[in-house]
């Protein structure tokens, strides 16, 4: 399975045959094994042979290259490797000021990107000790948990896509569009929103993303029981889903794996209660936990966190207040010198950053952490023992994002 | 870090954030824990590692998680991680010998304040002062950042073909 080379006609001439270069997608790399672990996963026992996944499969969720050791049709171990999109944010972040790193830090995690362009804005509001008007603090929690809603809705459709049912996938994305184009009403785009500012949001809520908001939320909950339905007590799915990649309690706290994931496990740990920000503490809404920890406890849980998304979203636009959009300040600011670590509950996790700043206007460091950058790892410590047509299915329901983990 | 995760006092079991810090003068290795006990993150700073030779201990065979944010730490910053089993470079390619996110790793123009001029990449090798004989001007404290241009006079012939 090392390579493959043969003969490929020249791109210049068609009648002149010459040899495939050597590619970086052989499974086994040409140089001597660096450390303990990759001596290992290299060591080939009888009847054990790699085999290369990506990095361009449309079932990775992104440009993520996995190298898997099977032995016939089960998989023994799995090694992925990363940086096909690593873009080095953190350094251009601190190489631009602070509204800059906004925009930088949108395409982090670009399923809900709301929350990764918060990262820099929170943290400079943490530094300055700056209080945010209470009508923006609404409006952000209302455009957190629309984008939560919108990325677990592709989430239930990419598990059953990868399962080989397409029709959920379709049903998946017409919620999901439909709240982009929510979303492209009041910020302007409908993926990446650099839409949050320091000490505020940028533009108002407007009549056309309030009528659209009205419309869908009087059939959310409908559609949400249609949708579910789909899925829920679809035979197939369930058998193919239930006990596949189970994770426990401890194993998923020592792999650090938090979010859903985490609380499919048991463990009730959500940012929103566990270290509130924002407006969560006036706001009342339940974590939904499960015991089992497999792929279908993780399914079932998002659904659960969907209705209680919907939940909030009603009580927000019940109790938005009237007021300012931005606080007062200046529109080149200088943070004073300090440490903060701020933290929010993403659809994938918590997602915190941690930022230093030497008095200047620009990020001394801003060090982000992606939940899915944790998620991906634990999918090595499942997948052993699983057959490979299921470990995609497995890495669906964690539903890591590649854009977060290469940064 | 054995203690605070096993101990019934204090309980803490996850690793909320491994990160690494270059401050200009020396490293740090930031940990933030999360307990259920607690109702705050705990931050522990292993702070003062040098800059040529930075060596830790790794907490691997406390939380099997840090393991990815411990190579990220050594891919962008150099962190040798005792113990790790697997301390490999995980973003950059492995014949890369940089470590990107180190103060003196420089980005010969702002991208990001310029954006028309675009990044030209210049690669610099581990301990550049000692191979280039200048020490770079390194971002601390109240300094700005290196004029455009700085790192192609103090590293002449090294750059790249764009």
């Amino acid at each position: 399975m090392t390579s493959d080379r043969g003969q490929v006609r020249s791109l210049d001439d068609p009648n002149i045959w010459v040899e495939t270069p050597a590619t970086i997608f052989d499974a086994v790399p040409p140089y001597p094994p660096r450390t303990e672990r990759e001596a290992e996963f290299y060591h080939l026992r009888d009847g054990e042979m790699l085999i290369n996944i990506g990095p361009q499969h449309p079932a990775t969720h992104g440009v993520l290259r996995v190298v898997l050791k099977v032995d016939g049709e089960r998989v023994v171990d799995l090694d992925p490797v990363l940086g096909y999109l690593h873009r080095g944010v953190e350094k251009i972040c601190e190489n631009g000021d602070w509204h800059h790193a906004i925009s930088n830090c949108d395409p982090l995690e670009y399923v809900a990107s709301m929350f990764s362009e918060a990262m820099p804005v929170l943290s400079a509001e943490k530094l300055l000790d700056l209080q945010v008007p209470r009508r923006a603090e609404y409006i952000r929690v209302l455009c957190w948990e629309l984008n939560r809603i919108a990325s677990h809705g592709l989430f239930m459709g990419w598990l059953a896509l990868d399962l080989g049912g397409l029709t959920p996938l379709l049903y998946g994305f017409i919620e999901r569009d439909t709240i982009v184009e929510m979303l492209a009403a009041l910020t302007g785009q409908r993926l990446l929103f650099n839409y949050l500012r320091i000490g505020g949001v940028n533009r108002d809520l407007n009549h056309d993303f309030l009528s659209r908001l009205g419309d869908w939320m009087s059939r959310a909950a409908v559609e949400l029981e249609q949708e579910s339905r789909l899925l829920n007590e679809n035979e197939i799915f369930v058998r193919r889903t239930t006990g596949m990649g189970r994770l426990d309690r401890d194993t998923a706290l020592r792999l650090c794996v938090t979010g859903p994931n985490l609380r499919a496990t048991g463990v009730p740990y959500d940012v929103r209660r566990a270290h509130p920000y924002s407006v969560y503490p006036e706001l009342d809404f339940d974590i939904p936990t499960r015991e089992e920890g497999d792929s279908y406890a993780r399914y079932l849980l998002r659904i659960d966190e969907v209705r209680e998304s919907i939940r909030i979203i009603d009580q927000v636009l019940h109790e938005m207040p009237d007021g300012p959009i931005m606080a007062k300040i200046p529109r080149l600011i200088r943070i004073p010198p300090g440490r903060a670590f701020i933290s929010i509950e993403s659809p994938r996790g918590q997602y915190s950053c941690y930022a230093m700043s030497d008095g200047s206007d620009q990020p001394f460091r801003l060090r982000i952490h992606d939940p899915s950058y944790f998620t991906l790892q634990a999918v090595g410590a499942l997948m052993p023992g699983n057959l490979i047509a299921d470990t995609m299915a497995v890495m669906a329901s964690l539903d890591p994002v590649m854009g977060g983990i290469d940064k | 870090m054995r203690t605070l995760h096993d101990d019934e006092q204090f309980e803490f079991e996850l690793l909320a954030d491994l990160a690494g810090v270059d401050t200009g003068s020396e490293m740090w290795v930031v940990y933030h824990l999360w307990s259920p006990r607690s109702p705050d993150w705990l931050r522990i700073i292993a702070a003062g590692l040098s800059r040529d030779d930075p060596r830790v201990p790794s907490v691997t065979f406390i939380w099997k998680g840090a393991e990815w944010a411990e190579r990220e730490a050594y891919d962008m910053f150099g962190i040798v991680f005792e113990g790790n089993r697997d301390l490999r470079r995980i973003y950059m390619p492995p014949d890369y010998t940089s470590f990107p996110l180190r103060k003196d790793f420089l980005l010969p123009d702002d991208a990001a304040r310029s954006p028309g001029e675009g990044v030209r990449h210049v690669e610099q090798a581990f301990a550049p002062a000692e191979q280039l004989g200048a020490r770079p001007v390194l971002r601390q404290g109240k300094l700005g950042p290196p004029a455009a241009g700085a790192a192609e006079q103090l590293a002449p012939g090294k750059e790249k073909p764009a």
